[in-house]
């Protein structure tokens, strides 16, 4: 369980860089297209950028962290079920500072900011379920 | 702590996050087949509470007048690779009448795999009539036939398009033109039906810059987002918006005209010119000047007319508020949006009575544009933001509601029948955006769903 809990804080903070990696050919993208007179507007679809940007961010992120959740009751990681809530407390802050800059894309900006510290919490819990991991014998289990 | 109990508080703490979320997702899931008007909740606006069924007409019942056309078309639907086509061609064939006429259309799906209908947008047609698969009819399966019957009452500009799996079909080129002219009027008209296909702007389904062959510009927004309008070399007029003229309008310089998705305005150009509808479409010689900066607005144009009811008199008053919450909505975890607070199908139904005068309030607080359509009916707007219109009775079937915009409109119940009332960025249908408009005593004849496989979104 130590070892999930790991792996999925791992991949939280992982697909922080994807989501940078997609949303950035996102535009890239739309301007490659206007380049050949295409026209970006409300009849556009979404490009593979957008698409991969909306479905780890409404879909993968929210499950992974959901399941880090559920996966903390378990794994005896020291402050485990804490920073599993903070996490889940962040991506779901990071989905509100998404939809909210659609009224005031201001607010981007912070949803652009709060990605890091999506990573950063994730990244914390992954270091305390390793650091938890590599004593051996009882002293892990508080 | 000892094991055994940790590992029971783990469970217990487990199933009280797993639980409330499976009870969610189960609650939202909707049937296969469902009765559209059995759906939501009543919402009376107000007045006296109202059923659906009392014995009166069926949906079905509610068709156009019998009797020899005056105008009679064939439409045949097809999918030609990406794109689908009415006679060979998309936009279709335009579709012209003379007011009081009655048109008659026969639609033949010959090879769209999901079934097709066609949707008369902003003609007040009987209930029957109106196309929407589902609630008025069934889908017409490939090989099937249907035939719409109706007059054409009121001059103006109109489109016809499919109201199956209709965000779709109409992005994919199920639409066409309608104009309905007054009689013994010489035309001297263009029809301008504006429509994006994989990117590309178009003006009647070509982009960049068309001839300019009349002086009264029929624009219609096929699209999903609002277009603006601007005309270079020479001033103009808006005579008409969705189908209904407006009273004393005044000469245009510098403006742009915003079209709503779905929206119709008719722009009478003084001189030769030419007419930009964004995205480098446009009609006309010439070069063409930067988009004005600023759009005409409605409540202020023109002068003030009877409207022929009155709005003070309004026995219900309804709201509709647009906003977006995370939820599940047929099971599907995302962000939707919700009717009143409620995500589809937990939706209102407004319930009228023949004969009612009806004031909603349209408000939206969801982060994006909405052009809200009420099928069936036109209803006239008072009020935008607290500020009352001061202009021309302005007359819609589409309305553009900005993000944070409030309008108050008004309109007379005088079309029985169940009315969808949604927004035309067809995307937003299937994500919740929709509601209906029904009335007493008029029963259900159709479901979403079912053999014909109907997908009225």
């Amino acid at each position: 369980m130590r070892a999930l809990y790991r792996a999925l804080s791992g991949l939280i903070a992982l697909s922080v860089a994807v989501q940078a990696a997609v949303l950035a050919a996102a535009w890239f993208l739309v301007l490659k297209d206007t380049d050949s007179g295409a026209v970006f507007d409300k009849n556009s679809g979404a490009n593979w950028g957008h698409a991969a940007h909306s479905v780890i961010g409404m879909g993968v992120v929210p499950l992974l962290a959901l399941l880090l959740l559920l996966v903390s009751f378990f794994a005896r990681v020291p402050g485990g079920v804490t920073w599993a809530l903070i996490t889940l407390g962040v991506v779901v802050l990071q989905i509100v500072l998404a939809f909210v800059s659609y009224s005031a894309p201001v607010t981007g900006l912070l949803h652009g900011l709060n990605a890091f510290a999506v990573a950063g919490v994730a990244s914390v819990a992954m270091r305390r379920a390793g650091d938890a991991a590599a004593p051996a014998g009882p002293v892990a289990v508080s | 702590m000892r094991t055994p109990i940790r590992a029971a508080v783990a469970v217990v703490a487990a199933l009280a996050v797993l639980v409330p979320l499976v009870w969610f997702w189960y609650a939202s899931l909707v049937p296969a087949t469902y009765d559209m008007a059995a759906m939501g909740y009543p919402d009376y606006g107000g007045g006296p509470a109202v059923t659906h069924e009392h014995g009166g007409p069926r949906v079905a019942d509610l068709t156009g007048p019998s009797g020899e056309p005056d105008v009679a078309v064939t439409l045949v639907a097809r999918a030609d690779g990406s794109r689908y086509t009415l006679n060979g061609t998309s936009p279709g064939p335009v579709i012209r009448a003379v007011q009081g006429q009655l048109v008659e259309v026969t639609l033949v799906n010959e090879s769209i795999p999901d079934g097709v209908t066609l949707h008369w947008h902003g003609v007040d047609v009987p209930n029957a009539e109106d196309g929407v698969a589902g609630i008025t009819q069934d889908a017409v399966a490939r090989g099937g036939r249907h035939v719409y019957r109706f007059v054409v009452t009121d001059a103006g500009t109109y489109w016809y398009h499919s109201h199956q799996v209709s965000h779709e079909q109409v992005r994919r080129g199920l639409f066409g033109a309608l104009v309905v002219t007054p009689p013994g009027s010489s035309a001297n008209d263009q029809v301008v039906a504006v429509h994006t296909y994989d990117g590309r702007r178009t003006v009647n389904g070509v982009p960049g810059v068309s001839a300019l062959t009349g002086r009264r510009i029929r624009v219609i927004n096929t699209d999903a987002g609002p277009i603006r309008v601007w005309v270079s070399g020479t001033p103009f007029r808006v005579l008409a918006i969705d189908g209904h003229d407006v009273h004393e309008p005044a000469a245009i310089t510098g403006e742009a005209v915003l079209v709503t998705a779905g929206g119709r305005a008719d722009l009478q150009l003084e001189t030769a010119g030419r007419v930009d509808v964004g995205g480098g479409a446009a009609i006309g010689t010439g070069s063409p000047i930067p988009a004005p900066k600023i759009n005409v607005d409605f409540l202020a144009y023109g002068s003030p007319s009877g409207l022929g009811f009155d709005p003070a008199a309004a026995n219900r008053r309804f709201a509709y508020t647009i906003g977006r919450r995370i939820g599940f909505l047929d099971g599907r975890p995302g962000m939707w949006w919700t009717v009143d607070g409620h995500l589809f199908p937990d939706v209102p139904m407004f319930m009228v009575v023949t004969g009612d005068v009806v004031r909603m309030t349209i408000t939206n607080d969801s982060g994006e544009v909405h052009p809200m359509h009420l099928h069936g009916h036109h209803a006239v707007v008072l009020s935008r933001d607290g500020v009352a219109a001061t202009g021309s009775p302005w007359w819609i079937d589409s309305l553009d509601v900005a993000d944070g915009a409030t309008y108050e409109i008004a309109f007379v119940a005088d079309n029985p029948g169940i009315w969808a009332d949604h927004c035309h960025n067809l995307e937003h249908v299937p994500e919740g955006l929709v509601a209906h408009l029904a009335y007493a005593g008029v029963a259900s004849s159709f479901q979403v769903g079912g053999a014909a496989g109907n997908v009225p979104e």
